[in-house]
């Protein structure tokens, strides 16, 4: 019973034991997902969705010019597939899921990096940065998500914190927030300045300068387009009354809830930086992240808000001026919703396109974005520098828009599983230290293939019989010791006398001696000496010979 | 299931795949890709083993060493082919293929048969079932097999060998009170006439006597005289201590051969055989006659298999009130490691029994698997001489069986002790 009881609480430990190693490899596996996956957010920022917070706008038109559209739903270390990015644009609207830090190439001080920048992994981020470098055009439009990693990587960091600024959107409420592009930045304080252009674009301080932009080429080529189709790239720049391209280069840009980027100097490895837009000298950085203005004379001086202007809106290049037009660009905005569909199309907003269930969109207010975007688009994909031939303004077969989907949470399981998925693939398959991984992964593979695989037995009967042996050993050495010899040969002679045990025992020793007759067997019976081996041999053999004759 | 190949072909495929991917290779990508697919398209060419299978055994009781015949017939009844099978009829490990196979491979057509002949020879008793049948199916290339199994079985038994001891009683000094169905002179179930009566409400058929009938005119039955046999106990040892030897040779096999031999013999005389089998408990078959007998010694016989330790005593205490007066007790047992055989011979022989001890010398039999140092062995051979010398002081019948000696002549050496 007892046996049963402890070989039952065995049972029932090891089943406890069991559980409970599963329970916790489950609760691990729960937590690296849960790092990386999560249903409940909202999507948004998609260029796959048509919600008024999503891109898809930017992309349908983009597309009707003719240019290719992508999405990259596993890593941005595909780029470094692209032999040639000069006319390729990447899109990264809103960073909302970190990386997994998985083990990879260091920059510098290691030579296997195990903790990863926010957002993008190190090999993510070279791989950007080498696209850029190789001539393609990034833009980045975040506030408070996961971009830090990159802009890092570029000398650039974000403040983290809400902009609130004077000139806000008065149709709508402070949420929205206008951003005006200056030629420079002392000109804020200046503000018969205000309005002058993108500097770059618009060609030094001159406004009658030519620009560098290619639609301000174009522009300036005074030729004449019969349709807004044949402008190709520059279409939204086309006045259907002169037929010819009228290049603007004012641009007010609506922000919904920005950030702004540190005022600090620029430190990275490109060679020009330019903080192009700005927030107004009425704006105010909520750096004790209360949602409210604190000015200085509220509050004391380490919890008050800073007061813009601050820089919204950073160009940076691999060229010393970004004149090249094949070199790459980096646009950062500090607003991850600068070209959703709302303020995108917003006559198609206003006119209810993107109203949803209980939520009507009205007065979004006439804005440059979609200026902005497409003339950014217009910048990355006419690189012909001909700007006669009508057309070099279309857009090439080459070229190319990437929407970063990768960092964007899904709300379906199956989705984000298979983004994990193909991120891994890609990692294994892209990142140094992944494919050392793979390499290593697959020679174990071979291995426990080699190793555990074996082909079903061939069938062949085998006779075995196991000729099992089965003896007592130990008694042996017994059997050899004087005094079980002699018991052996005084039971002999009583049973060959037929006497009983009480007969023999009661006999006298004289008539026993009389029995054996043997004399040395009767010296082996009576004296009580140790003999060798040699002479318990002879007595052995004088036994077995006894009373035979 | 996977063989090796396809395991290695799969992975191989895949980690060109992988390979391609990394050195932007496509040709390595579509290389692995086939590999890969080519696994694929395989998994899904299938065969299959519905098939009818048949054994039939040339006999399913036969003796030790014995040949057994066996024929497998397999019919696909389905209307496609089976593709490769391998057919294969699981056989105990303790029967010997003599002839033939037991494997095949076919491919079988809708509806078409084939045969598997060959027998097998049975050098171990016991009770065995031949299959289930085995099927495997391999595709083509050997990349997926597939297992699969026929529930059909065939038991049998096989009985311990059977030798004639008629002359060795005749010749030897056994007392010779075994003498058989004796008539005597009263009605009752035999075999020589006794007298006629006439037909009462009950009586066979078979006995009636038509020419009485005929003449009298009245029914008329025959009456047998009533036949006297002798009732003869045979005790087996089957004791884990009964194992000594080899698996061929040991004091049990060699006591399952007297003790089948003597049921033979007397059974044949048409004595009543009563068998105990003691091991770790004791199995009996009461006394009886005939074939029905003969065959269910037999049966237990070839089951026996040594375990326990029961001593003799316990036995015939226990079987005591059973054992007919004067009846004759046959003990075979190696008389090893059980200090109460004297007390349970004397009881016997006190009690009136003849009693025969038909004792295999076990310590001969460990010499067949170990080395007893000499002077070892014969102090214990001394010893064991004692033990039975003292038997045969009680009254017994003692027989020393060397492993190397017939069981007739074995027999025939009770003169010896």
């Amino acid at each position: 019973m007892l046996i049963l009881v402890r070989k039952g609480f065995r049972k029932y430990q090891r089943r406890v034991l069991i559980s409970s190693f599963y329970i916790a490899l489950l609760f691990l596996v729960f937590l690296l997902l849960s790092t990386y996956v999560n249903l409940g957010n909202t999507k948004q920022l998609s260029a796959y969705d048509n919600d008024w917070d999503d891109i898809s706008e930017f992309r349908k038109e983009i597309s009707d010019l003719g240019i290719s559209t992508k999405s990259l739903v596993s890593s941005p270390l595909l780029l470094n597939e692209i032999e040639n990015p000069t006319n390729s644009t990447f899109v990264i609207s809103g960073v909302e899921k970190d990386t997994f830090s998985l083990p990879s190439i260091g920059s510098d001080s290691s030579f296997i990096s195990f903790s990863e920048p926010e957002g993008y992994s190190t090999s993510e981020i070279s791989a950007i940065t080498s696209f850029v470098e190789r001539g393609g055009t990034v833009i980045v439009l975040d506030d408070f998500g996961y971009s830090s990693g990159i802009a890092d990587a570029v000398g650039i960091s974000y403040s983290n914190h809400r902009l609130y600024d004077d000139e806000y959107a008065v149709e709508l409420d402070y949420n929205y927030v206008w951003m005006n592009i200056s030629q420079n930045h002392t000109d804020w304080e200046d503000s018969e300045e205000f309005h002058i252009g993108h500097s770059r674009w618009h060609q030094g301080t001159d406004p009658t300068g030519t620009g560098m932009h290619p639609c301000s080429r174009w522009s300036e080529s005074d030729i004449t387009f019969a349709t807004k189709e044949e402008a190709g790239l520059c279409g939204h720049h086309y006045n259907s009354t002169s037929k010819k391209i009228e290049y603007d280069y004012d641009y007010n840009l609506l922000l919904n809830a920005p950030s702004a980027f540190e005022s600090i100097e620029f430190s990275g490895t490109f060679s020009y930086y330019e903080a192009v837009g700005r927030s107004s000298p009425q704006s105010y950085l909520d750096l004790n992240n209360d949602g409210k203005i604190t000015l200085e004379t509220e509050t004391a001086q380490s919890e008050a808000d800073a007061q813009g202007p601050f820089d919204v809106y950073i160009e940076t290049c691999d060229s010393s001026d970004c004149a090249d037009s094949s070199g790459g660009r980096i646009y950062f905005i500090s607003d991850g919703s600068a070209l959703i569909n709302a303020i995108y199309s917003f006559d198609s907003a206003n006119s209810g396109d993107f109203d949803e269930d209980g939520k009507s969109i009205t007065n979004i207010p006439s804005n440059d974005n979609r200026k902005w975007a497409l003339d950014v688009i217009a910048e990355s994909a006419l690189t012909a520098n001909n700007f006669t031939n009508k057309d070099a303004i279309m857009a090439s077969s080459d070229a190319m828009v990437i929407f970063d989907e990768s960092r964007h949470s899904q709300n379906v399981l199956f989705t984000d599983a298979y983004n994990l998925v193909y991120f891994l693939l890609v990692y294994l398959t892209g990142d140094g230290i992944g494919m050392l991984l793979l390499f290593i992964l697959l020679f174990l593979a071979f291995e426990a293939v080699l190793i555990k695989k074996t082909d079903p037995e061939p069938w062949r009967h085998i006779f075995n019989i196991i000729y099992y042996g089965f003896g007592d050993a130990k008694r042996y050495g017994y059997y050899t010791r004087t005094n079980k010899i002699k018991q052996v040969f005084l039971s002999r002679v009583r049973n060959l006398n037929a006497l009983s045990r009480e007969e023999f025992d009661r006999m006298p020793a004289q008539e026993l001696q009389d029995l054996i007759k043997d004399p040395v067997l009767v010296k082996f019976v009576f004296e009580n000496k140790k003999y060798d081996l040699e002479q318990t041999v002879a007595i052995v053999k004088r036994i077995k010979a006894w009373q035979k004759g | 299931m996977w063989t090796r190949k396809a395991a290695f072909s799969i992975t191989g495929g895949i980690s060109l795949v992988l390979i391609g991917m990394m050195i932007s290779n496509f040709q390595l990508m579509v290389i692995g890709l086939t590999f890969v697919a080519f696994t694929v398209l395989n998994g899904w060419i299938k065969g299959h083993g519905n098939v009818e299978v048949q054994r039939i055994l040339s006999a399913d009781n036969l003796y030790k060493g014995d040949d057994l015949f066996v024929e497998l017939r397999i019919t696909n009844r389905s209307m496609r082919r089976t593709q490769q099978l391998e057919i294969y009829d699981n056989v105990p490990h303790e029967m010997k293929l003599r002839s033939g196979l037991n494997y095949m491979r076919v491919n079988l057509g809708p509806g078409q048969s084939t045969r598997i002949r060959y027998s097998l020879r049975c050098p171990l008793r016991g009770h065995y079932s031949i299959g289930p049948i085995s099927i495997r199916f391999r595709n083509t290339f050997n990349l997926f097999a597939q297992e699969m199994f026929v529930s059909h079985h065939s038991d049998l038994i096989v009985f311990p060998q059977v030798r004639d001891v008629e002359e060795a009683f005749i010749r030897s000094r056994t007392p010779k009170m075994y003498t058989g169905a004796s008539t005597l002179r009263t009605p009752g179930p035999g075999s020589e006439f006794y007298s006629l009566r006439e037909y009462v409400t009950g009586d066979p058929f078979k006995n009636i006597n038509w020419k009485a009938f005929a003449r009298t005119g009245d029914l008329m039955v025959n009456e047998k005289c009533r036949d006297a046999v002798t009732d003869l106990f045979i005790i087996l040892d089957s004791r884990d201590i009964s194992r000594i030897g080899t698996v061929l040779k040991n004091p049990l096999e060699m006591g399952a051969v007297a003790a089948a031999s003597l049921a033979s013999f007397f059974i044949q005389r048409r004595d009543s055989v009563a068998l105990a089998i003691y091991d770790d408990g004791v199995s009996y078959l009461p006394a009886d006659t005939g074939d029905k007998q003969y065959f269910k010694i037999l049966s237990s016989l070839a089951g026996v298999v040594p375990k326990g330790s029961m001593p003799l005593q316990a036995v015939t205490n226990s079987l005591s009130p059973r054992f007919s007066r004067g009846s004759p007790v046959f003990i075979i047992s190696s008389i090893e490691g059980d200090g109460t055989v004297p007390n349970a011979v004397r009881d016997l022989v006190g009690r009136g029994h003849e009693v025969t001890i038909l004792s295999p010398s076990s310590l001969d039999f460990e010499r067949l698997v170990s080395r007893i140092p000499r002077m070892s062995y014969e102090v214990l051979k001394i010893e064991r001489q004692n033990r039975l010398t003292g038997l045969a002081g009680f009254g017994a019948s003692v027989i020393d069986w060397m492993p190397d000696v017939e069981l007739s002549q074995a027999l025939l050496q009770v003169k010896d002790i």
